[in-house]
């Protein structure tokens, strides 16, 4: 299993060099830098030996290679740059978002677990029957509307026209953490919905059910000890990938409620062609999935031991 | 990622009636809504870039359906006219990652050894790279614009077909009609064309229409975020967020294009279960008789 | 019981705190600030005046004073000084103000003045480049700069934020947005990070009684979240508000907007190495065919005022010391009619030699209103015929430098410390002049401009040079920024001001 596990994260160095590299090659060829920017968003304009000078403090001015073998070794070394617009180290800017977007993950996982569990299976149960249909038709509308519109729709209405609700982020933690939860659980409920009420479905018609049945065990007996257990795996699986997805910082999301998380940092870095900070992003993105990766294969591995490690990963 | 293994016996059987009923309701309707995407033009009430300043921000009225923008412009005519911005790059997009992943997964499906290692090392680097990233970095060479913002999203959407495909034609390479086919002397190019991919084209289908409807919400993200169409050209997604900030003063700039996007991709994920539904029964038969 | 008393608990809490604020209302006025124009993006994080451009912030929240200011009308004005006087061309005698004090408790004086500027130019960027200055002589209240070579622009210089006077015994505290300085003004800063400022009063203002007792100035990233927390009443004034967004509160009598025309400017420059640009013909026609006023009054929401030339109107030689062209779309045809250009193939587009009149309009996104004006101005000048295509990009540098437009549009502010120069020579005759244009008494003015002493002189200066630009329609100027301080109709003594430097002043009252 150790070394399983090893190999693994052996397999993260090559996707992590090569999305890296391909991210600065691509931030570079993007035109436009981060020292015209600062100065221009400032609002004057600074004569050109200003700006050739602060370029060359940042490096700007190498060949690329160098500019890349540089970063790629202070990373190695734990270092992993200076923001080009705050001069704060990319490291621990990085870490002071990661708490922020952590918080929105796991209340919007929990919402999420808390509608899609218990409506999947109640979906399932009740299968084709009109309050299966509307679970189902509700579901799709959850799935089919862009997270920015539905943010604009919650805040829409409680926000500008109730008024219960601050439109972004404020001194009140927990108010501002409902908008932004709802947007994103709205969607994620919306999927798992599906995918658990069609998990319990193949359950409920294996033999072991029908047995069970036929020897008169109490049909919620069944559908919380059987049942949910063998459908644990899809539960899991999914929820790895939208841990996964979550952790990566939903951009648009925390953009829109001025969350201050990784996704907004990166939205703001990459307009501001702040490349130390987008780069740290993107070595992020690399580690989440490749760890998702593993999670999902570990936890198969646990629940489903037929599963052959290192197998197929399709 | 996830471990989905669908029907490899797909010999299309027809589904149900009620499905079928549906399947046809659906493509009636998604065939409707490429009609008006591919009519905008000629059917819109108004010139959708005409500006008037003097009926700037008009309120949905018999005049203007869904009101004006903040040029005076008529918002359902701009709507009409995004739609077929919206769609058509949508459709292109799909067809792109579609056509590319399933080339490439069938390819390393088929070879396996160093040129599927190879090519699935690739295919997690750009599945882990993210497209917002990518998506700045095209506009920033090739110019802003939808065509870029699609050739962003491309690129990173590809691996996804490529994974699928790979694991459909790893099942039937051993499948005993490909053996025969193999023994009588058929040609690698021939087997894939006529062997492997009619069989693996079900799953691969079912999965690119269902995927129209991620990709409609993933470029209007991006022109959200001002990536993708330049003005005055509309989008559905430029266009939520042109009245982003008017959402108080102007509501309808915004709610109109939105639920535009919302249709659209309802009925397009409608569709692509229904699909499902239809060309694997045993999915059906899963889902509950 | 449990939930009783949790509940009994709870409420106790409420009211205590309920009752420790409205106690504390009694005695304490307080004001929460939301501003989009203090971040680190923005280059202004932290009080430290002598790093990149914080000292906007030390101006703006009144922690920090400078030798000079600016009046409404631009005109420098005594502060920390009250007099100076030119010696010769290289020297200037300054005469500090009496029974001034730092917030660390030192009396500013000559010395304190001369080490805070020497550390000025000795660690800022732009400083020793605008002031030339050579070396200081410090004597009791009476400060002499020696500059390298003529500088009759230094007062306006010392009147740049970058100038505020600071202890340096005390030094600065902390870093980049963190850093903190002991100033002169009205306010001392308690607490000091990137996104949030805390202020309290001096209670030993020279300036004489301070009203507010503590100032919170918090930075928001995003115009609407700013109006919306102005609604929910958890700022009670802001600055830099969406320009779309003053509808909400313009006629609400519970608000207050206080705006005023800035000096930043929204114009365009023709591409002299374009051939269709050289026709003078085709330029005038460009400005006559854009509707500046519907386009500042609809689009802008009248948070612009039309311009006609680089300055305005609170400048002596702003908008009403030129003339120019006026919206006159049939005039603009015919002026292309005169140079052959007409549509003859009814594609509503006027060509000549089978060429349609296309233009490369280039702008940037980082100024919102930027292009929308672009937007607008493709459908203005589809009317008299000629086809604008945009190309609205982050990285116009590359393409202005490399002359690849015929129309660039870009916005900056013409004159930062007041005076007319910098304008002329960074964008006419400099470096920014991206358009190649040429005129050589234009070239010859602007050097008459820079070393001209007199302040009645360079007006003049300036307004000859705007006219004769205006009249070779080398350049277009459309619209200046009204930037406007909103408050709730309580606040008192919070005033916008055109050169944007001075928000929080001893003024400042909530009643």
């Amino acid at each position: 299993m150790l070394k399983y596990i090893g190999k693994r994260l052996l397999q993260l160095i090559p996707v992590l060099i090569g999305i890296t590299f391909l991210s600065f090659a691509m931030m570079r060829l993007a035109g436009g830098d981060a020292v015209t920017y600062m100065y221009e968003n400032a609002g004057s304009v600074v004569s050109q030996e200003v700006i050739d000078q602060t370029k060359k403090e940042y490096g700007l001015d190498q060949p690329f290679l160098v500019q890349y073998g540089r970063w790629f070794a202070g990373m190695v070394t734990g270092d992993m740059g200076t923001s080009y617009v705050s001069g704060q180290k990319v490291y621990d800017t990085f870490m002071e978002k990661l708490p922020a977007t952590i918080l929105l993950t796991v209340s919007s996982m929990i919402v999420t677990m808390l509608t899609a569990i218990p409506l999947g299976i109640f979906s399932a149960i009740r299968h084709n029957r009109w309050s299966d249909y509307l679970i189902r038709f509700l579901s799709f509308i959850g799935n089919s509307a862009p997270n920015f519109f539905a943010a604009l729709i919650l805040m829409y209405v409680f926000s500008v026209k109730l008024g219960w609700l601050p439109v972004i982020t404020s001194e009140n933690i927990a108010a501002s953490l409902v908008l932004p939860t709802l947007t994103l659980a709205i969607a994620m409920a919306a999927k798992y919905i599906r995918q658990i009420r069609a998990a319990v479905l193949e359950e409920l018609n294996k033999d072991y059910v029908t047995g069970a049945r036929a020897r008169g065990v109490r049909g919620s007996v069944i559908i919380w000890k059987n049942v949910l257990r063998a459908s644990m795996l899809t539960i899991v699986t999914l929820m790895a990938l939208s841990v996964g997805s979550l952790l990566g910082g939903t951009t648009i999301v925390e953009s829109i409620f001025m969350w201050d998380g990784v996704g907004k940092m990166a939205v703001d870095a990459i307009t501001m062609r702040d490349y130390p900070v987008v780069q740290v992003y993107v070595a992020w993105m690399a580690v989440i999935y490749v760890a998702v990766n593993l999670i999902t294969d570990i936890v198969y591995h646990y629940l489903d031991p037929r599963v052959r490690l290192g197998g197929e990963q399709g | 990622m996830t471990k989905k293994k669908r029907g490899s016996s797909s010999v299309y059987r027809t589904g149900t009636d009620s499905v079928k009923i549906r399947l046809i309701v659906l493509t009636v309707l998604a065939a409707l809504l490429l009609l008006t995407a591919l009519c905008a033009k000629y059917i819109c009430p108004y010139d959708p870039y005409e500006q008037n300043l003097l009926l700037a921000k008009q309120p949905p009225g018999p005049e203007h359906l869904l009101g004006t923008d903040r040029y005076g412009r008529d918002m359902f005519s701009r709507i009409l006219i995004a739609g077929t911005t919206s769609i058509f790059s949508t459709l292109i997009l799909v067809s792109i990652t579609t056509v590319t992943g399933t080339f490439v997964g069938i390819i390393c499906g088929w070879r396996g050894g160093f040129v599927d290692a190879f090519l699935m090392r690739i295919s997690d680097l750009f599945l882990a790279f993210p497209s917002l990233v990518f998506a700045l970095a095209v506009a920033g060479v090739l110019g802003g614009g939808v065509q870029n913002a699609v050739l962003a999203l491309a690129v990173v959407s590809w691996p996804k077909f490529a994974r699928l495909a790979r694991g459909l034609t790893l099942t039937q390479k051993e499948a005993p009609y490909i053996m025969a086919a193999r023994l009588s002397g058929s040609s690698t190019p021939a087997l894939l064309l006529r062997h492997i991919l009619p069989n693996i084209a079900g799953p691969v289908l079912v999965t690119a229409v269902l995927d129209i409807g991620t990709m409609m919400m993933e470029l209007a993200g991006l022109s959200f975020l001002g990536l993708g169409v330049q003005p005055p050209a509309a989008e559905w997604g430029s266009m939520i967020n042109e009245g982003r900030s008017l959402l108080q003063i102007a509501p309808w700039m915004s709610l109109a294009p939105g639920a535009a996007i919302f249709v659209t991709v309802l009925i397009f994920n409608l569709l692509g279960d229904t699909l499902r539904d239809y060309l694997d029964p045993e999915h059906k038969k899963k889902r509950g008789k | 019981m449990k939930k009783k008393f949790i509940a009994a608990v709870l409420a106790g809490a409420v009211m205590i705190s309920g009752l420790s604020v409205s106690v504390m209302a009694d005695k304490e006025k307080t004001f929460v600030y939301g501003t989009t124009g203090y971040s680190e993006e923005m280059g202004d994080a932290g009080l430290n005046p002598h790093d990149n451009y914080s000292g906007w912030s030390a101006l703006r929240y009144g922690v920090g004073e400078t030798l000079f200011k600016y009046n409404d009308n631009m005109e420098v004005e005594p502060w920390l000084a009250t007099d100076y006087e030119f010696v010769d061309d290289t020297t200037v005698k300054i005469t500090l103000r009496d029974g001034v004090k730092f917030s660390s408790g030192r009396t500013m004086d000559a010395q304190a003045v001369k080490e805070c500027l020497e550390n000025l130019v000795k660690v800022h960027d732009r400083a020793p480049s605008d002031m030339k200055i050579d070396y200081i002589d410090a004597d009791g209240l009476t400060l002499t700069i020696y500059t390298t070579e003529p500088c009759p622009a230094i007062i306006n210089y010392l009147g740049d934020p970058y100038g505020a006077i600071i202890d340096m015994e005390y030094g600065v505290q902390g870093e980049g947005g963190n850093a903190n300085v002991a100033g002169t003004g009205p306010y001392i800063a308690e607490k000091v990070t990137p996104t949030q400022i805390d202020l309290v009063k001096n209670e030993n203002y020279w300036g004489g009684d301070v009203k507010v007792d503590k100032v919170t100035v918090k930075s928001f990233s995003d115009g609407s979240a700013l109006t919306a927390a102005l609604q929910t009443g958890d700022i009670q004034g802001t600055y830099g508000l969406q320009y779309d967004n003053y509808a909400l509160f313009d006629g609400n009598p519970e608000y207050t907007i206080n705006s005023c025309a800035t000096s930043r400017c929204f114009f365009g420059q023709f591409n002299f190495e374009s051939e269709i640009m050289q026709d003078q013909n085709i330029r005038k026609a460009i400005e006559m065919g854009i509707d500046k006023e519907g386009f500042c009054s609809v689009i802008m929401e009248g948070r612009g005022l039309p311009a006609k030339a680089a300055f305005p109107d609170s400048f002596s030689y702003g908008n009403e010391a030129v003339e120019t062209v006026s919206y006159d779309p049939e005039g603009a045809k015919k002026l292309l009619e005169e140079s052959g250009w007409k549509d003859t193939d009814g594609d509503g587009y006027a060509d000549k030699d089978g060429q349609k009149l296309t233009i490369d309009w280039l702008t940037y996104p980082t100024r919102l209103e930027q292009p929308k004006l672009a937007e607008y101005a493709q459908a203005t000048l589809k009317e008299i015929g000629i086809d604008v295509v945009v190309n609205n990009t982050s990285d116009h540098m590359t393409y202005a430098a490399d002359g690849n437009f015929d129309v660039y549009v870009s916005s900056t502010t013409t004159a930062p410390t007041g005076d007319p120069e910098y304008f002329f020579t960074s964008t006419v005759v400099g470096p920014k002049n991206y358009g190649k244009y040429e005129n050589k008494e234009v070239t010859a003015l602007t050097e008459k401009l820079h070393q001209a002493f007199e302040p009645e002189e360079r007006a003049k200066l300036a307004t000859e040079l705007q006219q004769k630009i205006l009249d070779d329609d080398g350049f277009f100027f459309v619209s200046h920024l009204n930037m406007g301080i909103v408050t709730k109709s309580n606040v008192k003594g919070m005033a916008a001001h055109p050169c944007d430097y001075y928000e929080i002043t001893a003024d400042l009252d909530v009643e």
